[in-house]
Formats: C-alpha cells, sequence, structure tokens
C-alpha cells in the first residue's frame, strides 16, 4: 500500500498582511511528501496581535517550528503503527500526548526567547510573572500530518480546517459546533492550553479513500465572508480550480485572492494546502526537486512581512 | 466578501430629570462626535461602523432603528419626556444582540448608555436579557454618567466589570469629551483580539483593552 519516493501531494501556500497592520503575524510551513518516509506536514499560525501580545509573530513561528518537529517525531512513529492496536495506541498519543508536548515545547520556546529578550526596563521594575511573559507570544495554530494511511490535523483557536473528500464532499472536521463570536479565541498561551487543542483522526484505509484536498488558514480568510456559507463556497471554488488546472494557475492568483480576503477582514490572512495528485496524472515540473528538498517552493518562505528568526525582539514592537 | 461590521448602539437617557442642560448638552456632545466617528472608521477600512440609537423616557424607542453606516449618519436632537424606563430601553437592545439578526461574523458590538441614572422600570430584568445574548455577553460597554448627581451604581452594573467604571460627565466638556472617546476608543477596543482560556469559555485574560480619559472638571474653554 506504501509507495515510498513518490510524491503524492501538491502544495501551495501564501501569507498577506491585513491592512493597517504594522507586520505580519501569521506564519506557515509546509514540508514533506506525504509518503511513509517523508509524510506531508502542514501549518499556519496566526499570532492574536493586539497590545497585549506584543511579540505574537514570533509566538506564531514559534508554534510552527515546535509543530514541525514534533509532526516529524509523529510521523516516523506512525510508520509502524499500521496494526489495528497500533493505531489505536498512536491516536491515543496523537490525542493526549502530542497536545501536551506540543504546547510545553511553544511555551519554552516563548520563555527562552524572553529570557534572551529581555526589555530594557529600570532596575526596580518587577520581573513579570511566567504567565504574563508566555501571554506576549499568543497565537493560535492549526497543523496536519498527512501519510498515505493517516490523515491527523490539531488546532487550537480559530482559523478553519477545510477537507475536500473523495467524493468531493466538503467538511470542516474541526470547527467548533458553535462559531466564536467576535474576536475572542482559545490561545496557546492560555492556562493548560492543551486542554483546548482538538484532533481529526482519519485512518485511511483504503487509498481511493484518501482526501482530494486539504486546506489549512487562518480566520483573515474565513472572516472576510458574510457567513460560513461564502467560506465553503470558496473552498469548492478552490478545489475545482485545483482540479482543472493543477496548483500552478493558482499559486499564481492566491495573493490575490488572500490580499483581497485580508482587505475585507482586516486581519493578516494564510492559506496552506494540499492537493492530492490523480493517481495517473505525471507531476508537474519541479514536483520531484521540491520533494527532495523536504517541502514545496514556499516551504521556507518568510511569511510577508515577518519578522526574521534570529531578529531581536523587544518590548517595543507593539501592534495595535 | 465583506466587511465586518461593529454595531454601535447608543442608549440615551431622555427623561424629565435631563431637562434643560443636560438634554442640550447630550444632543450637541452627540453631533460632535460624529466626525470623530467617521474617522475612526476611515482609519479601519475592514470593519463597517453601523450606528443606531433608542431613547428611553416614559417608553423605550428606536431614534434609529436600522443600523446607519457612520458615514450616512445625522443626528436629530431628541427631547426630554418622563419617566427613565432603562429596562425597556434594554430589552429592545436584547432582542437586536440575538444572532440572528446580528450576523455571527461580525466584530463586538459596542453599548455606550448615556444616563443620570434613576431608572423607574425593572432595569434589571433588561439587563439580564441582554447578558444572556450571545453578543451582549460579548459587547463593549461604555457608560457615562450625566452629572454629579448621577446613580453611578446603575452604570456599573451594565459595565458588568467592577474594573471598569462609569465615565464622569459633570460639565459640558467633559460629557463631550467622554462621548468623543466612547464613540472612538470603544470601536477600536471592538475589533481588538482576545485570548480565551482553556475552558472554552473565552475568557477575558486582559483588561479590557481601554480605559477612560481622564478630564479636569474645568469649563473655562466650555462651548456653551
Amino acid at each position: 500500500m506504501v509507495t515510498l519516493g513518490v510524491r503524492r501531494w501538491e502544495t501551495l501556500a501564501d501569507s498577506v498582511q491585513g491592512v493597517n497592520k504594522r507586520r505580519n503575524q501569521d506564519w506557515y510551513e509546509c514540508r514533506g511528501a506525504g509518503t511513509g518516509e517523508s509524510p506531508l506536514l502542514l501549518a499556519v499560525a496566526d499570532g492574536h496581535g493586539s497590545a497585549a501580545h506584543a511579540r505574537s509573530e514570533l509566538g506564531a513561528r514559534f508554534a510552527v517550528d515546535r509543530f514541525m518537529g514534533l509532526a516529524e517525531h509523529f510521523g516516523r512513529a506512525a510508520a509502524d503503527c499500521q496494526g489495528p492496536g497500533r493505531l489505536s495506541r498512536l491516536m491515543t498519543y496523537a490525542r493526549d500526548d502530542f497536545p501536551r508536548a506540543l504546547v510545553h515545547e511553544w511555551r519554552q520556546a516563548a520563555l527562552g526567547h524572553w529570557d534572551r529578550n529581555r526589555p530594557v526596563v529600570e532596575e526596580a521594575s518587577r520581573e513579570p510573572g511566567t504567565e504574563e511573559k508566555v501571554v506576549l507570544y499568543g497565537t493560535t495554530l492549526i497543523g496536519a500530518v498527512l501519510m498515505p494511511w493517516l490523515f491527523v490535523a490539531w488546532q487550537i483557536g480559530d482559523g478553519d480546517l477545510a477537507v475536500v473528500e473523495h467524493d468531493g464532499t466538503l467538511s470542516r472536521p474541526l470547527a467548533p459546533a458553535e462559531e466564536d463570536l467576535g474576536d475572542e479565541t482559545e490561545s496557546l498561551c492560555g492556562r493548560d492550553a492543551w486542554r483546548s487543542v482538538r484532533m481529526h483522526w482519519a485512518p485511511v484505509f483504503e487509498e481511493a479513500r484518501t482526501p482530494r484536498l486539504v486546506v489549512l488558514s487562518t480566520d483573515g480568510l474565513s472572516k472576510s465572508f458574510a457567513s460560513a456559507d461564502g467560506y465553503r463556497s470558496f473552498v469548492e471554488g478552490l478545489a475545482g480550480r485545483l482540479a482543472g488546472e493543477g496548483g500552478a494557475g493558482v499559486r499564481e492568483v492566491l495573493p490575490r485572492w488572500l490580499a483581497e480576503a485580508a482587505r475585507h477582514s482586516g486581519d493578516d490572512t494564510t492559506l496552506a494546502a494540499a492537493l492530492r495528485f490523480a493517481r495517473d496524472a505525471p507531476e508537474p515540473a519541479g514536483a520531484e526537486a521540491e520533494a527532495e528538498a523536504g517541502g514545496n517552493g514556499e516551504s521556507t518562505a518568510v511569511a510577508a512581512g515577518a519578522a526574521e528568526p534570529d531578529e531581536p525582539k523587544t518590548e517595543t514592537e507593539t501592534e495595535t | 466578501m465583506a466587511n465586518r461590521p461593529v454595531h454601535f448602539i447608543w442608549l440615551l437617557d431622555c427623561s424629565y430629570s435631563m431637562q434643560g442642560d443636560k438634554i442640550a448638552r447630550l444632543n450637541y456632545a452627540i453631533r460632535e462626535a460624529v466626525p470623530e466617528m467617521r474617522a475612526v472608521a476611515h482609519d479601519n477600512p475592514a470593519a463597517q461602523l453601523l450606528l443606531r440609537t433608542v431613547t428611553f423616557s416614559t417608553t423605550a424607542q428606536w431614534h434609529h432603528r436600522t443600523p446607519v453606516p457612520v458615514d450616512d449618519f445625522t443626528w436629530q436632537d431628541v427631547q426630554v419626556d418622563g419617566m427613565t424606563n432603562l429596562g425597556e430601553a434594554l430589552h429592545l437592545v436584547a432582542r437586536e444582540l440575538q444572532s440572528p439578526p446580528m450576523p455571527q461574523r461580525a466584530l463586538k458590538p459596542v453599548l455606550a448608555l448615556v444616563s443620570d441614572g434613576g431608572p423607574t422600570d425593572d432595569w434589571r430584568e433588561g439587563l439580564k436579557a441582554v447578558d444572556a445574548t450571545p453578543w451582549g455577553r460579548k459587547a463593549v460597554r461604555v457608560a457615562i454618567a450625566i452629572g454629579s448627581d448621577a446613580d453611578r451604581g446603575v452604570l456599573q452594573e451594565f459595565l458588568g466589570n467592577p474594573e471598569l467604571q462609569p465615565l464622569d460627565a459633570n460639565s459640558p466638556k467633559q460629557l463631550a469629551a467622554a462621548i468623543r472617546w466612547a464613540s472612538t476608543a470603544a470601536v477600536k477596543a471592538a475589533s481588538q483580539p482576545v485570548a480565551g482560556d482553556a475552558s472554552g469559555t473565552a475568557a477575558t485574560m486582559v483588561k479590557q483593552p481601554y480605559a477612560p480619559p481622564v478630564l479636569d472638571d474645568d469649563d473655562d474653554d466650555d462651548v456653551w
């Protein structure tokens, strides 16, 4: 069942800065081929962006980076877990241990960054508590792992995971029963944040039933529509266009679509998507090279306007 | 695609206790605040600022029933009447804070109460009705107390947050400043993202991201 060394998915991703924002506080990454040896990993994160979360663009990057590391580890563990009993244990790990590890590593990254980049303050001023420091880096996250026999995704906070199944039906498996109103959301910086991580677990027992399209997006996209129906129509349109002309054409227009969404939602807007290659379709030129590089051409791209990874940050970088 | 609406609702006390200077100041201050609201709206092109007003006296009624885009908003002076039926006004507003008619994908609404207090009906029932709505619980609330004899307890309960205080408007200058502030800062606060806690209730982790202006009670450069 497993086809090693063959790229199974075409990916595309982009991010645009919201209007009136000083910088883009989203981050994303796509990596891997979707095979047993090289699972496809997708992640998008949305830093909260308000003054209380002054370092959230870094929090978003830490979230994506830490997710990628843990997801790679998860993929290695999953490679030997195809039997029913083993799959069950893997699911328990994905549901309970993965979120704990993710939140722990993200907090360590945030606190480590704080220690290396303390704001210049008077000696007499009070050292912020741990939770106060972590809040500065507040972010949401959606991440997914795609392997030939397994699709699993996690989400904390808002944003959207949309899946176009093998038969063309569209689902949003991680959408809450009732949408948050306004701009309130759960966050990696919340207390016991791991409890708020939602998981989608979907073993693929037959290759033909693999989803056609998986779309991860920050809430800047869905909130640009007046209703959830608008967002669904967008994903259906994206799926149709990708099926018709492949990723190249869509990759060209995607920045314009996201910019239009950001103009309406006012928020940074990021989308990462994976389109399953048709069984007998030839791979597009360059796909193999991208797979060998460990991700799509944009996997190492810096989200527009976001900070460089090693750039020191100070308390003065406040988005309001 | 559509810009996200911010529904701003003024609740204006037009009871007899507002007779004379108070109602004149209120009319002047609201009229003066409109250009500032337009400026804030233009600075936030992704948000669509929509205004409504409710007046309450012997009865409560919509002064602007349909949400009016701020660019089209004009102010017609309100007059005083009799009693202070705040509860009835809150019930009127509560009916609008359901979803529908409020869209699911809006920014937080703003409820701005301007009153000298002393409600004459069961205003707590009205407040309960607002608190029982999904958008009412999340609304940014502002309360402006007109006059030094205002019943601040009512306004404090309307705010529903001990960390927030009603704005004092003991002079025309203070009232104009408070209304200007409520019109602009509260709209900005409505679009601030807030992280929730792990219980799923999205409880606020940080203090409300706005604070009232501090003004001297100094009428030297009054417009009156």
